[in-house]
């Protein structure tokens, strides 16, 4: 027999919060080659190498680009790959 | 005729590497320094380590504490990766991936260090900066190199 679950109250703004994804933010950087970002975002995210390519000049020329959004852990693990590959990333919720 | 890459991508999926072997021992000596600046956590590696969530302290220390060891871990590993194949002429993609990884690293604590900008101004030759920054651009040509040598 299994014990019964215990059950959390919901906290308010519970239900708003799980419903608003997180957004994976990359940075411009002075250091970071474009031809290494857009490889990166390549092999990271699967994206083509013309969607890839967009998101680093948006990177370049707009100093910031959402590479990617998603529940929260799954927003952190990208940023975990992308500080891994040496991106400047940052996530927050959108 | 087009000069070969000195890096390429073979049929069987590996790649070639024709580096000499000024270039290899420099890779080894960078690949020693860098491992010991991680063990050290030196201030230089500010650019490895970004604090993912903006001005949230809390949520930023969480992430120093609990995450930051295993990033440092997966780059002592790709260090080790270039170490032990420092010497080869064929390297396989995880092994190229772990030099890429490695050398952008380098480069992001070399910039640090030189604090460059966009402009793309050498300091000039009589400069302290002027070796670390002839390495820097060494590795910006390389690194462009391998990322040529696998994009699709």
């Amino acid at each position: 027999m299994t014990a019964p679950m215990e059950v959390r109250e919901p906290e308010l703004g519970d239900a708003e919060n799980l419903d608003r994804p997180w957004v994976v933010i990359v940075w411009n950087d002075p250091i970071n080659l474009m031809s290494y970002v857009t490889l990166i975002l390549q092999r990271l995210f699967g994206y083509s190498k013309t969607k890839a390519t967009q998101l680093m000049m948006q990177v370049h020329h707009d100093g910031k680009a959402v590479v990617s959004s998603g529940t929260r852990s799954e927003a952190e693990r990208d940023v975990f790959r992308l500080h891994e590959h040496g991106l400047w990333a940052t996530m927050e919720q959108d | 005729m087009a000069l070969r890459s000195p890096i390429r991508r073979k049929r069987d999926g590996t790649f070639s590497v024709d580096l000499s072997s000024a270039e290899r021992d420099l890779l080894i000596s960078l690949a020693d320094q860098m491992e010991t600046l991680l063990e050290q956590a030196d201030p230089t590696l500010v650019r490895l380590f970004p604090s993912p969530y903006g001005d949230d302290v809390e949520r930023n220390e969480g992430y120093a504490a609990l995450v930051v060891p295993e990033l440092t871990e997966r780059r002592l590993a790709a260090l080790q990766v270039v170490r032990s194949t420092a010497q080869a002429t064929q390297l396989t993609e995880d092994e190229l991936v772990a030099w890429m990884r490695s050398v952008n690293d380098v480069r992001l604590v070399l910039g640090t260090v030189l604090d460059v900008d966009e402009s793309g101004i050498a300091p000039p030759d009589d400069s302290p900066d002027a070796g670390r920054y002839a390495t820097y651009e060494y590795l910006g040509m390389l690194l462009e190199i391998i990322v040529r040598a696998m994009s699709r």
